[in-house]
């Protein structure tokens, strides 16, 4: 379980966050909405030690007396405990020079696994993100950019975390490749109990796999709601804002009905 | 957050250079006769009848001839054997000089762009102090400070050759050591070292590559100068710069001694050059 309290971050005296709270237990989703340029990335960034907080904490593990973090202002080291973070441009998130297999298994640099437990590691995860084992001799160019993202979640999966942050995972992909992968990041999320934190911009995703959602404008929380509240009335004038210029451009159903369908799927 | 072209396009460095090389009449030309220079210089070295630093009192300043095809020098001595044997000195020595420039730069760049806080500052305050002097005259000044030798002149040589690298590898590194690649891998805790190694030190070799050749041919220069001003190899070692300055005397009666060595420099540092500038075409990365 993660609990963020009073979170804020500031550079240079601009406030990029500020006074951010959520909690997030096991198996469930939160997706961070909002436009560009409201905190969603800095939230990620700060959460994993990128950016320096500067007011409340972050606290990791906490149903496990003993492997519980609690991370204050000040300096501290990079990386939350057992989290793993997918960026949106898969291309840039690996290196070019470096085959998938070998990007996919750095994730266990500091586990103490001999070489043919790693390779058994790298197969077993890139089964779970349906890609063939030759992937693994691939570099990032020779990959097209949905299975580049395959490749990031194998690279984040394979370390088993508990908890993965994904960074706008599907807004480089095209709406087919959208489609898939949102359904296999929710069966990973389903058979290896982890808990997710989405960034995003697409609104149907949302409305199809979270069970909160925390919105952001300006680096302020407007909304904080399960996310069959917030389809239905959302806590903020920005929220309902957002959810009806959403249905116009057709990426939400018009009825509040739950289906799991991106924005992409419904064109 | 939105992608640029740019991300999308195949970036993978070691398929364009063969891409270059299998397509480009041009670069394959190049490569073949830099490859025939050296193939050149070992057979003839192999096959040639003289020994490059043995008078022959009663052959002096013979024009070229069927038995002595670039004529002979001043003390008898043949020059086409001594251009081969010189060029070892040229090549081969521009050759190491200016990779130790590069190997030393590079790691410089590396630590200034990476470790950045007090490195940062420090070293490149020291590559600018460096870059300070004009690189020939700092090297001039360098070898007759220290005193004319080889050696010398190989130290003097290294000494202005690196900064170019630290600049270049700095600047890349603060750039690449910005990308999501390698913020993965700061995130898996990697060691610095293996981080500068394995995600930052193979996407700068392209343009390490680049700068090396020019600085190569740079060293080819160089060392000829500083051996005809005297600084570098001594005689009676047969170096093309000291052909030059044993030729000058003889420049209005035997001009042969002086035509042939500047052949031999002007053609190798134009084949390194303009197999630098293609691969400058064709390999560089954009950023």
């Amino acid at each position: 379980m993660l609990a963020v309290r009073n979170l804020g971050v500031e550079v240079d005296n601009v406030v990029l966050l500020h006074d951010v709270s959520f909690t997030l237990k096991k198996g469930r989703t939160l997706c961070v909405v909002g436009e560009s340029g409201s905190g969603k990335t800095t939230l990620l960034k700060a959460l994993q030690g990128l950016m320096p907080i500067c007011r409340g904490s972050v606290e990791h593990g906490l149903d496990r007396p003993g492997a519980t973090t609690r991370q204050k202002p000040g300096p501290r080291p990079i990386g939350l405990p057992d989290t793993k973070w997918v960026m949106q441009n898969p291309i840039a998130a690996l290196n070019p020079l470096q085959k998938a297999g070998a990007a996919i298994t750095e994730s266990l640099h500091h586990a103490k696994l001999d070489r043919n437990a790693k390779q058994e590691a790298l197969l077993a995860a890139l089964g779970n993100v349906d890609l063939l084992p030759e992937m693994a001799l691939r570099y990032p160019a020779q990959l097209s950019l949905g299975q580049a993202q395959r490749v990031c979640i194998a690279r984040a999966l394979i370390a088993k975390p508990e908890l993965i942050l994904f960074d706008e995972p599907l807004s480089a992909l095209d709406a087919v490749v959208q489609k898939q992968i949102g359904r296999t990041m929710e069966r990973i999320k389903q058979t290896h109990g982890l808990s997710y934190i989405v960034v995003t911009h697409d609104l149907g995703y949302a409305q199809a796999y979270a069970d909160d959602i925390l919105l952001l404008r300006n680096g302020i929380v407007e909304a904080y709601q399960a996310s069959n509240a917030f389809f239905r009335s959302p806590a903020s004038d920005y929220g309902s804002e957002l959810i009806e210029a959403a249905r116009v451009l057709g990426c939400l159903p018009e009825e509040a009905a739950v289906q799991p369908m991106t924005c992409g799927a419904a064109q | 957050m939105t992608l640029s072209p740019a991300d999308a396009l195949p970036v993978q460095t070691k398929n364009r250079l063969r891409q270059a090389m299998a397509q480009d009449r041009f670069v394959q030309f190049l490569l073949l006769s830099l490859a025939g220079l050296v193939a050149l210089a070992v057979a003839g070295l192999l096959l040639t009848p003289y020994d490059p630093t043995e008078a022959d009192f009663l052959d002096r300043l013979a024009p070229p001839s069927l038995s002595h095809w670039f004529g002979t020098d001043q003390l008898g001595r043949d020059i086409a054997t001594r251009i081969l044997y010189g060029s070892g000195w040229s090549i081969g020595l521009a050759l190491i000089v200016s990779t130790a420039g590069a190997v030393i730069g590079t790691i410089v760049g590396l630590m200034a762009g990476y470790v950045g806080r007090w490195a940062d500052p420090l070293l490149m305050r020291v590559t600018d102090s460096f870059f300070a002097f004009p690189e020939l005259i700092a090297a001039i000044a360098i070898s007759g400070i220290i005193g004319p030798s080889t050696n010398n002149m190989v130290i003097a040589l290294v000494s202005v050759s690196w900064m170019k690298f630290a600049r270049l590898t700095r600047t890349l590194t603060l750039s690449i050591g910005h990308k999501d690649f390698v913020v993965q891998a700061r995130l898996n805790r990697l060691p610095q070292w293996l981080i500068l190694w394995r995600h930052i030190l193979p996407n700068l070799r392209m343009s390490i590559l680049v700068l090396w050749t020019s600085s190569w041919s740079k060293t080819i220069l160089a060392i000829s100068g500083l051996s005809f001003l005297g600084f570098g190899v001594q005689p009676p070692q047969a170096e093309w710069g000291a052909m030059l300055l044993d030729g000058k005397p003889y420049m209005q009666t035997a001009p042969h001694l002086m035509i042939f060595p500047g052949l031999a420099i002007l053609v190798t540092v134009l084949a390194i050059n303009l197999t630098g500038d293609q691969l400058r075409d064709r390999l560089q990365d954009p950023t």
